[in-house]
């Protein structure tokens, strides 16, 4: 039998958790091909869902891993566009069909294993996903919302002690109080939903209720969640956000479904989830008073008020699932959904708020695991996936229920003193960083799924872990508890997932124990990934020193690692007490019926601003009862007073310091206001970056391009290799950009980012490319220079990461090369928006996070046109306004700043330089590759490596019969791209003499700035410019980010080729030298498919 | 079981003098609403009947119950402590009895030759048990009524062992708790109205009445939750209607469906059609 079916298929335990790489891992080309074949048969028509879901997941990897492994060097193929289109479109099943039939016409090739192993990946996430939202939607207690379309069905009414009132009295206020959840043994992520449906009796977690304050802040700990409903004199819904400062007033019902417009998305799909506003009114075009006419009272409406005591974002405590549980359950205790008004959820009323919690994190586009709602029960429990049972919706689907148990662990169980022990021990801290972990949640599922035998026995090795975490705490031993939860850390979980840790992590935790000693117990990961939550048990008799060495160091741990990671905020340190009673309502009427002081001081001054009689009677009382409050306590009225007086802001400091960075980094005004006025009159803009739609633009024949996969002659080696020895060769790193994909826009520095653990320590990019300038030193005996050309945000960074780790053993031989210039940000054209948004092709995203991207970018637009289309970018912080202008100036600009001179006179021989990319890992100075650029004399030889899926942007081909590398955004038509075998890599061999010469130099010019820069000048016109469209984060509020899109220029290198006069060459390299890794979420791939190992060999670490 | 004594609640605040409004009946002959409540206790056998009212609603009570004021008997309910209460107030008129109950708020109107409240007693005397009258009612209008949850009883149409029941459950109670197998998705078996009552279920509401503080008000529906967990109770999905004349539109609507199943059915809806062709003009 087909062994992949067998694996899926066998009722025996060891046979159906074996790997897929035992499987595949001696099988032929051939065989395996046709196993998939089998395997995708069996996929179409199996009626159980996880056998389909773990066909596919078998698919994606074989065509992912093991079939790439085992094509022969010379392979190429095409992509059909159409299949790309589908894939867009999320109709994946039509996308492998597509894929599969141009398979039948080609030999087998990466390009299209790599696009089927996308396909069938998204596929099983897609049907994994349908399969959550069909349970979400089947929980009893929540179906009715699906049918209700019209607000004249609305069932639900507002419970009467909520609507009377003494007269001249407000309405009551039902205010409720919500805990975070503290994970103890992180779960090793098997509370995600997927993965607790699949195994159930893996996923456990023991997790904590507990109240916070910020050490130092903070008088005490107190619930952080407080929520609160009213019943309001006007017939709306009123929203409010006092920790975001955010009010919505919602007229129409299908307002509320628009979860993007502004920062209330949470509140919104709090009052849909709780079935108010019910999910299947979505769509309907109906006033919200008839809705509220019906649930509150004709002429009435609600307010709902959201406050989060200052708890940063990415606390990894589950704030926002928690604050979603409690503003659902505020609404369903109101509208007596669950049984209690007041006082603590019975089990029941628990469950069902946390059904409707998963319901709302779905209707959000957002995610969370199944243990997050954890806050709305008390104290410590363990939570356990259920299987499914006869009866239950997911019976017969799936092996577990969506919803686990919870068990709450009394004091019989862990005693109070324990309970005590652990806050003696325990200091929980937020480090500061903020990182996106959904990719890290498809790789823990996908691993899972496919049974990898290290991350199957890691799993195992966590399950035990937990167990002896719950019996360290039953003994009392909190000792134990910190030694189990560090080896939980250090072992499964990094085996798992080895971006789990990062330099930050393993600096704060070596730090910790160098100071501590035997007094500190252990580390304690609080879930997803560390360097955000994150929690230190010490000796009970030193916690205090702890916590305060904590306060004080992880500030200066951030200041020295902020330009290589992804920081959010300042570190926090945390008080904290475990919450033994669950969230919590009490019912305030007559005098105690008031909002939060936070809530008055946000929206007193817009009603002091209106004129009296434009406000509802409930809204003047409100006004009078502030003004006695006040006259009572002089703190609140100064801080009205502060809320209402102008400030003196923060943008006037701001401004100075843009305009000193432009002065600093060679801003020229001229060219920027010459793009504004292009841009605004249409001259330039995204669809203006394309080539006449006349271009001819075919795939290069097979003698364009000099095939390098494969050993070269004995000759050609040796040419480069003679070279090397001579000091001929030196290397240039493109150093200067931001690297916004790698952190979604957060602007670190991502040649300093310290991405991977290889050779026993976190290496950055930078790292990498010097250790292989070593590697090739030492092995040719020979000096390479090596020149990090930078930008304005990368410069000061690089030099002092350069200084502080002594050129990583290059000493004297590392350059760095200043960038000349730089750009201003604009704020985008409505016109450019639409076209990247609604003209280029894109994906499709599932379809809750489709409706909330649809509705951030219609806000964007409206951003763009209320900002000023085209104007400056300013409101950020002003290294977030500049940008770079695109890496073809950034070799010139060795010629600008006297670098290039300085490198010649360091390496006189020098001959040729290889210029390469920041995340092109494998490229390496390789005496082959140089060999052939030699050997062919060309003035630049480009490397391009056979196109994969991933591969966008670009690519070589021939434009009216002139062999050139075309970036993608020149592209007239989208499907030319996919007509092309090859993509660009970027590294780039330069016969240093041949280029000066077509800048009209040589090397004795050198010296003589003014000639040099008309050169680069000269050069510079002929150069295309392009507009592009990049995110950049905005920082706000506690640990908050905004993203917007804004419009900047640039000018790129692979357009040397367009050039008559210069002479390129063009040579295919294998994949691992040639590939990008562009992105986070690419760094699994890139360990398991074997290319981490291969960087690795080509590296002579510095130590 | 022999049943020979019927109580109807006519004591609530909102609901007093409901009974009083004037229909015509199905042979086109003006009623009041108790009238017609009286001759539906009749026609199912029970001739004692006991009417709770508000203390001083006597005087228009007798006038409006015609030729059969004498076959009534009066209750007060003093205090208003809710429908629960109102029902209690019957336990000695009842005399540990079983009893039909209906409330004075509703009217009836049968699909079959047999009367609502006969098919209730012949299913009651047929199990001997409390019974209470349901019928599917949709979602949308759980506000308004109580709601029972349970399952079909084996070959018997329409009939149920009741396990649950709440007073008007939101939705998301009666979809978690109440959903019974075969009804359509959505629709609950919600009161009709109608109910007969065992010694049973009057000690249980007793025992409610006693366990409430003074100011709360009493819930038949909670006496009745009880009494499905210590006897048998049954519910029976009646072939006939139940018109809520407290309603918007209530006494309309109820009016509309006793002549249109009586002797006026043609003149009625000659009427109904002139009425909707001149609003169809007007609006035109």
């Amino acid at each position: 039998m087909n062994p992949l079916l067998a694996t899926i298929l066998a009722d025996d335990e060891n046979v159906r958790h074996r790997s897929l790489d035992s499987v595949c891992r001696d099988a032929a080309l051939g065989d395996l091909l046709a196993q998939c074949e089998e395997l995708d048969a069996f996929r179409r028509t199996s009626d159980n869902l996880y056998h389909r879901v773990r066909a596919l997941f078998f698919l994606a990897a074989v065509y992912r891993y093991h079939i790439p492994a085992k094509l022969p060097p010379r392979q190429q193929g095409l992509i059909p566009y159409d299949g790309y289109n589908q894939l867009l479109a999320r109709r994946f099943a039509e996308a492998i069909d597509s894929f599969r039939a141009a398979g039948r016409q080609q030999p087998p090739n990466d390009a299209l294993a790599s696009a089927l192993a996308h396909a069938y990946h998204a596929l099983a996430f897609q049907t994994l996903a349908d399969q959550v939202r069909r349970s979400v939607r089947t929980v009893p207690g929540n179906q009715w919302m699906f049918r209700l379309g019209h607000p004249a069905d609305q069932a639900l009414r507002l419970r009467r002690e909520l609507v009377r009132r003494e007269p001249g009295a407000p309405y009551p206020v039902l205010a409720e109080q919500t805990a975070v959840r503290m994970d103890f043994s992180h779960s090793a992520w098997s509370d995600i939903f997927f993965l607790g449906m699949d195994f159930p009796e893996g996923a456990r977690v023991l997790n904590a209720s507990i109240d916070l304050g910020v050490h130092g802040r903070d008088p005490q700990p107190r619930p952080p969640i407080e929520t609160f409903l009213r019943v309001i004199d006007e017939p709306v819904l009123r929203l409010v956000s006092v920790d975001l400062q955010t009010t919505s007033t919602i007229r129409r019902a299908d307002e509320v479904f628009d979860f993007a417009r502004d920062y209330n998305g949470l509140l919104k799909a709090a009052v849909i989830a709780a079935g108010i506003v019910p999910p299947g009114m979505e769509g309907s075009d109906h006033d919200i008073h008839e809705l509220l006419s019906r649930v509150v009272a004709p002429g009435l409406g609600l307010e709902l008020v959201s406050q989060v005591n200052g708890i940063p974002k990415g606390s990894r405590l589950a704030v926002s699932t928690n604050l979603l549980g409690s503003l659902i359950s505020v609404c369903m205790r109101a509208t007596g959904q669950v049984s209690t008004l007041t006082g603590a959820l019975g089990e029941a009323d628990r469950r069902i708020v946390a059904a409707r919690a998963i319901l709302g994190e779905w209707l959000g586009g957002s995610g969370g695991g199944w243990q997050d709602s954890g806050g709305v029960w008390p104290g410590i429990k363990l939570i356990c996936g259920a299987k499914a049972q006869p009866g239950d919706p997911e019976f017969g689907v799936s092996r577990g229920r969506l919803l686990p148990e919870h068990a709450v662990l009394g004091d019989g169980s862990i005693s109070a003193a324990t309970r005590q022990q652990l806050q003696d021990s325990l200091v929980l801290v937020h480090g500061g960083m903020a990182q996106n972990v959904g990719p890290i949640l498809e790789m823990v599922t996908e691993k899972y799924l496919l049974r990898s035998e290290r991350e199957w026995q890691a799993r195992h090795q966590a399950m035990a872990v937990l167990d002896d975490i719950v019996a360290a705490l039953q003994q009392g031993d909190i000792r134990q508890v910190g030694s189990a939860t560090t080896r939980n850390f250090t072992g499964p979980l990094q085996e798992i997932i080895p971006w789990a840790t990062n330099l930050y992590t393993d600096t704060l935790i070596d730090d910790v124990r160098r100071k501590f000693g035997a007094q500190f117990w252990g580390f304690w990961m609080l879930g997803g990934m560390s360097g955000g939550g994150m929690g230190f048990v010490f000796d009970p008799n030193t916690r205090a020193a702890g916590q305060q060495w904590l306060a004080d160091q992880m500030p200066a741990v951030k200041r020295r690692l902020q330009s290589a990671l992804p920081f959010a905020m300042e570190p926090v340190v945390y008080d904290f007490t475990i919450n033994d009673r669950g969230t919590w309502a009490e019912l305030r009427a007559g005098a105690a019926a008031a909002m939060p002081e936070s809530y008055y001081l946000l929206l007193a001054p817009g009603w002091l601003r209106s004129e009296t009689r434009s406000l509802s009677p409930q809204t003047q009382a409100e006004l009078q009862r502030i003004s006695s409050a006040v006259q009572d306590n002089g703190a609140m009225a100064a801080r009205l007073l502060e809320r209402m007086l102008p400030q003196a802001t923060a943008d006037q400091t701001r401004d100075a310091q843009l305009t000193a960075l432009l002065t600093k980094y060679g801003f020229d005004v001229e060219q920027h206001e010459q793009i504004q006025a292009d841009l605004r009159s249409g001259r330039t803009g995204l669809a203006q970056n394309r080539l006449s739609t006349n271009a001819t633009i075919t795939d290069v024949r097979p003698d364009d391009v000099v095939d390098a996969r494969e050993d070269a002659s004995r000759r050609i080696a040796e040419l480069g290799a003679a070279a090397i020895r001579h000091g001929e060769v030196a290397v240039v790193s493109l150093a200067a950009g931001a690297g916004s994909r790698w952190t979604g826009g957060a602007g670190t520095v991502k040649s300093l980012h310290p991405f991977c653990r290889l050779g026993g320590r976190h290496r950055n990019f930078l790292e990498v490319h010097l250790a292989k300038t070593q590697r090739v030193s030492q092995q040719f005996e020979a000096p390479v220079g090596h020149v990090v050309t930078t930008g304005y945000m990368t410069d000061e960074p690089i030099r002092a990461h350069l200084q502080m780790h002594d050129d990583y053993g290059l000493a004297g031989r590392v350059f760095v090369s200043p960038s000349r210039s730089v750009g201003l940000r604009m704020i985008p054209m409505e016109r450019d928006l639409r076209f990247a948004w609604e003209e280029m092709p894109q994906q499709v995203l599932d379809e809750q996070q489709q409706k909330v991207r649809a509705s951030i970018r219609a806000a964007m637009i409206d951003w763009a046109k209320a900002a000023g289309e085209s104007a400056n970018y300013t409101d950020n912080q002003p290294l977030q306004c500049l940008h770079p202008v695109g890496h073809w100036y950034e070799v010139p600009n060795m010629l600008r700043n006297g670098v290039l001179m300085k490198l010649l006179q360091s390496q006189p021989n020098l001959k040729y330089l290889m210029l390469h990319n920041i995340d092109t890992l494998g490229a390496d100075v390789n005496p082959q590759m140089l060999g052939v650029s030699i050997d062919r004399n060309w003035t630049l030889g480009f490397e391009v490596i056979p196109r994969r899926l991933d591969d966008r942007g670009g690519g070589l081909a021939r434009v009216d019969g002139h062999v050139r590398l075309v970036e993608g955004l020149a592209l007239p038509r989208e499907e030319d791209e996919f007509a092309l075998s090859y993509y660009n890599s970027m590294t780039t061999w330069i016969n240093l003499d041949r280029w000066l010469d077509c800048l009209g130099l040589t090397r004795n010019d050198l010296g003589d700035a003014a000639q040099v820069d008309a050169a680069v000048r000269r050069m510079s016109r002929r150069m295309p410019t392009y507009i592009t469209l990049k995110d950049v984060k905005k920082r706000w509020g506690h640990g908050q980010e905004d993203v917007y899109p804004v419009a900047q220029f640039e000018k790129l290198w692979s357009d040397m080729t367009a050039l008559a006069e210069v002479d390129c060459g063009f040579l295919v390299v294998p994949l691992r030298r040639g590939q990008q890794l562009k992105q986070p979420d690419q760094l699994d791939g890139w360990l398991r498919d074997g290319s981490a190992d291969y960087v690795t060999e080509l590296c002579a670490w510095d130590r | 079981m022999h049943i020979s004594k019927a109580l109807i609640t006519a004591a609530g605040p909102d609901q007093h003098t409901l009974p009083l409004q004037r229909v015509v009946d199905q042979r086109g002959i003006e009623r009041t609403a108790l009238q017609l409540i009286i001759a539906e206790v009749l026609a199912a056998g029970v001739e004692e009947i006991g009417v709770v009212i508000q203390p001083g609603d006597e005087a228009a009570y007798r006038a409006a119950a015609g030729d059969d004021v004498e076959r009534l008997v009066f209750l007060s309910q003093p205090q208003l402590r809710g429908y629960g209460d109102a029902v209690f107030r019957g336990q000695e008129f009842v005399g540990g009895e079983p009893f039909l109950h209906l409330v004075g708020d509703h009217l009836y109107l049968s699909r079959t030759d047999r009367p609502c409240a006969a098919q209730l007693i012949d299913v009651a005397k047929q199990h001997a048990c409390a019974v209470s009258a349901v019928q599917a009612t949709r979602e949308n209008m759980l506000p308004f009524f109580g709601a029972i949850g349970g399952r079909a009883v084996p070959q018997q149409t329409g009939l149920y062992e009741v396990t649950a029941v709440v007073e008007k459950p939101s939705p998301t109670v009666a979809e978690q708790r109440l959903v019974i197998g075969g009804q359509r998705a959505g629709y609950y078996l919600c009161f009709f109205g109608m109910h007969v009552l065992t010694p049973g279920a009057m000690a249980a509401l007793g025992k409610v009445r006693e366990q409430s503080p003074p100011d709360r008000q009493v819930q038949l529906s909670e006496a009745l939750a009880d009494l499905a967990v210590r006897e048998r109770y049954l519910a029976l999905e009646i072939a006939g209607a139940r018109y809520d004349i407290g309603m918007k539109y209530g006494v309309l609507t109820a009016q509309l469906a006793i002549a249109l199943s009586g002797a006026d059915r043609d003149q009625i809806l000659t009427e109904l059609v002139e009425l909707l062709a001149g609003v169809a003009g007007a609006a035109s």
